[in-house]
């Protein structure tokens, strides 16, 4: 293990590669911090010029743009109020609010600090006992994975600030738009009408830069023409000056969130085809619960949610090395650059080439100190967005809902479905039902209906699969429990009032 | 002053954004237009062009880059090929050709796209048997002939394999026989209703008279889904079961077409064992019918010239890819005949709309 640890050394820490690693995070940083561009684009767009590479530098490239990807879809969440990626959908949740506040640095400081946390902490895992967690994995089918998503529905709970049948209907909402398109098991034709663009569904990416950006702009260029104030953000006296990472006091406040967010993330990263999305909802829930302050625009909403993204990528890798098994888009792209350079993920490649995954490993610390110090010296530029006068921003907005929903699959479908949802978006604000449970209804919805026919395909049509098998239960019994306490206690607080009064 | 840096950060920020959303898709040539984020990055590494003059030059074609339509998502096996395949092409052809992944519909979206372009040869088609396939199920209104064969490339034969060290069986005769004693007991998993795993899966639980449960799932999920002990077989591309039997995880039961694969020492073809079934899946260049012949010439020897790459040739061989070239009638004709293959099958299996 000493031999190929200095040899790992030796192959990474070459001026090629780091220069590698740090075109890798820029390009990572870029493509997530832009709503429409996802890091997995970034990765596609790169593969053909790994080709002409040697095998670590082609990999240093690719884990440069995956992890500098996942930290970089919070700028955009923060600043804008659109998460760059799906990942960063429950960013936006507290980074957004804190903007509004005038704390921008500081959030995107905290989002830097708990994205290479969360990192850090996943790469340890990988490194200590990958092998293990991949075989635990594994045993996570398609009933689990539906348990797991019904455990995630229940998210919806506690996205609902002021009233759960919004949050419901919202949630709902999000799970029946999933359903258009061919269904995941039978290809039959839904809600298509004859049009074969929505064969491929409703994506994530256009509604998302829908429903979170089109509302500002709708309301902002109707202020200006009413002639009201467009609320301008400024930044709070003080905080231009202050450095923009959390003090040491406040990273021992968070700790506890980052340590247990982190956890989730890589577990669920680690389960083959769960992903991002779902682990930063999960995380920022626990971190809600145990704060009921997050949502208003506090440092832990965003702790949890990064932590927990950023930790999804040594997750990821788990299952990817070990058994050579992608566990969502971005690492199935990978594997295919891992193939095209005569590398095989899988037991073998441990034997064979211990040096180059001690390299990996030792790419992703290198990659995660840039990640800190680009985004270190680019917070300070960052934040000059909201320099920018409100109705320009907007303009600039509008201008970015267009080409990056096109962006997506180069179809102009997608255009008018952002316009859609940015409409329905701008009619939910008004009558104040959140965005965000829609959001994870798209998320979860994909997900969940797969898995529950999937799994009873396996079953051979017994629904007993879901509570015979243990980790389903588990995950089930989780989700009543989260539904049905919170009306248990608000009916004790009823009856409480009742007799007082 | 403010106010112009302002408008100035905007102004920059709107060309940031349009460049980079332009560089959506992924070039594979030097020339290409870079990532605005890397300016340095992508000229180095690419491997250098030297444009190879086609011959007998009738037409100036290419002028510009080619776009390539891949069907399937990236990094799976279709993919993967398709793009090292466009990188020896374009260095042959001088134009960048830009792989484009337009999934969706088990092929339909991409299909779709590719046939409602000009057909004037810059919009290419890396396609597979899937086009007889969506046909068949009902998702397409054209078939097979509304495109034009460019070349033919690679034959892929599918594999079934279970888990190593499965206590029930290790051979197929003892599949066969467990198979027999417990019907609809086992289940396959394939990579999707109507995927041509799943056709062969059918075809060949027909010729060996076994009845199994069909598990549609994806050439990843079923890879887990077996390692996981959800399913008892899976059926995939020889490809992607190559690398866990070397891993020492699946153990190979049987090829169903080709002529056996190096990479799977000792597991014998269907055609081998003595029955009648022999279906492999072609991947090729094909065109939106109309397209000028002399453009198809310059492109099908082009992408034939592709295919004799040494490199292209050793990735293949390495994971169990047979290149298998063939000109552009001969692979018009090839669609034909397996159009009524596949039709056939899907009767059999009650998919055929």
């Amino acid at each position: 293990m000493l031999a190929h640890l200095i040899e790992g050394f030796s192959l990474a820490f070459t001026l090629t590669n780091i220069f590698w690693m740090l075109v890798g995070t820029i390009l990572g940083m870029i493509f997530a911090s832009i709503p429409g561009l996802t890091f997995s684009t970034a990765l596609v767009i790169m593969i053909p010029f790994t080709f002409g590479m040697d095998n670590v530098s082609a990999i240093a490239v690719l884990i440069g743009i995956f992890s500098g990807g996942m930290s970089g879809g919070a700028i955009s969440a923060v600043l804008l109020g659109i998460p760059g990626t799906p990942s960063a959908a429950a960013t936006v949740l507290d980074g957004y609010p804190m903007a509004q506040k005038g704390q921008a640095p500081k959030a995107l400081g905290m989002a830097v600090v708990a994205s290479v946390f969360g990192g850090i902490f996943s790469l340890i895992v990988l490194m200590l006992v990958a092998e293990p967690v991949a075989r635990v994995a594994l045993k996570i089918g398609n009933a689990e994975q539906f348990a797991l998503v019904v455990f995630g529905m229940s998210i919806i709970v506690s996205l609902s600030e002021s009233s759960m049948a919004k949050g419901l209907l919202a949630g709902f909402a999000g799970i029946l738009v999933t359903t258009i398109g061919l269904d995941p098991v039978m290809a039959f034709q839904r809600y298509t009408f004859g049009i074969t663009a929505l064969q491929s569904g409703i994506d994530i990416m256009p509604v998302m830069i829908g429903a979170f950006a089109m509302p500002e702009v709708i309301e902002t260029f109707w202020r200006v023409r009413t002639g009201r104030p467009t609320g301008e953000v400024k930044l709070a006296e003080g905080e231009k000056v202050r450095t923009a990472f959390p003090s040491l006091k406040e990273m021992k406040e968070c700790m506890r969130t980052l340590i247990v967010s982190s956890a989730i993330g890589t577990g669920i990263g680690a389960i083959p085809g769960t992903g991002g999305p779902i682990s930063c909802f999960i995380a920022y829930d626990r971190a809600k619960k145990r704060n009921p302050e997050v949502g208003t625009g506090v440092m832990e909403g965003i702790a949890a949610p990064e932590a927990a993204n950023n930790a999804v990528t040594g997750g990821a890798m788990i299952p990817l090395l070990t058994l050579g098994i992608p566990g969502d888009s971005s690492t199935a792209i990978m594997l295919g650059a891992f193939m095209i350079h005569g590398l095989a993920p899988g037991p073998l490649l441990f034997q064979n080439n211990g040096g180059l995954v001690y390299a990996i490993y030792i790419s992703m610390v290198i990659v995660y100190l840039l990640v800190l110090i680009l985004q270190f010296y680019g917070i300070k530029l960052f934040v000059k967005v909201l320099d920018i006068p409100r109705i320009y921003l907007m303009m600039f907005i509008l201008l970015m809902v267009i080409v990056g929903s096109f962006a997506v699959h180069l179809n102009y479908v997608d255009i008018i479905i952002a316009f859609i949802f940015g409409v329905i978006g701008y009619f939910m604000k008004r009558f104040g039902i959140p965005t965000t449970p829609l959001i994870l209804g798209i998320v979860l919805g994909g997900i969940i209906e797969k898995n529950f026919r999937k799994a009873l395909v396996i079953s051979k049509g017994s629904y007993l699969t879901f509570v015979t098998r243990p980790v389903s239960l588990l995950f089930l019994v989780l989700a009543v429990i989260m539904i049905v306490r919170p009306a248990i206690s608000a009916a004790r607080k009823r009856s409480k009032a009742a007799a007082e009064s | 002053m403010k106010k112009l840096l302002s408008v100035v950060l905007v102004l920059a920020l709107i060309l940031g954004m349009t460049a980079c959303g332009g560089s959506q898709t992924s070039t594979t040539a030097p020339a290409a237009p870079a990532a605005p984020a890397a300016p340095a990055a992508p000229a180095a590494p690419a491997a250098p062009a030297e444009p190879a003059a086609p011959a007998a030059p009738k037409t100036d074609f290419p002028q510009r880059s080619i776009d390539m339509t891949i069907l399937f998502g990236a990094g799976g096996a279709a993919d993967l090929v398709g793009r090292l395949l466009a990188d020896k092409a374009s260095a042959i052809l001088g134009q960048p050709i830009v792989c484009n992944n337009r999934k969706g519909g088990g092929g339909a979206v991409g299909y779709q796209y590719v046939l409602g372009t000009d057909p004037d040869g810059y919009n290419i088609c890396w396609n597979s048997t899937s086009i007889n396939v969506v046909y068949h199920q009902g998702n397409m209104e054209q078939d097979y002939s509304a495109f034009k064969g460019v070349a033919m490339i690679t034959k892929e034969a599918s594999c079934l394999a279970i888990k190593a060290g499965d206590s029930r069986f290790s051979t197929l005769d003892e599949f066969v026989a467990y198979a027999k004693d417990h019907p609809g007991e086992l289940s396959i998993g394939n990579s999707g209703i109507g995927s041509f795993n799943h056709l062969v899966a059918a075809a060949l639980c027909d010729e060996l008279g076994i009845e199994v449960n069909h598990v549609p799932l994806d050439a990843n999920e079923s890879t887990t889904a077996l390692l996981g002990g959800q399913i008892d077989a899976m059926m995939n591309m020889a490809l992607d079961v190559i690398q866990q039997v070397r891993g020492g995880e699946m153990t190979a039961l049987v090829l169903i077409g080709g002529n056996g694969s190096e990479q799977l020492p000792g597991v014998k073809t269907m055609k081998q064992l003595g029955y009648n079934l022999d279906l492999t899946m072609w991947r090729g260049i094909t065109v939106p019918a109309g397209t000028p012949q002399e453009v198809v010439d310059v492109l099908e020897d082009a992408f034939l010239q592709a295919a004799a790459d040494p490199e292209f040739l050793s990735f293949c061989a390495e994971n169990g890819v047979e290149v298998a070239p063939m000109g552009g009638d001969d692979f018009d004709a090839l669609m034909a005949s397996d159009d009524q293959l596949v039709a056939d099958i899907m009767v059999k299996i009650g998919l055929k709309q």
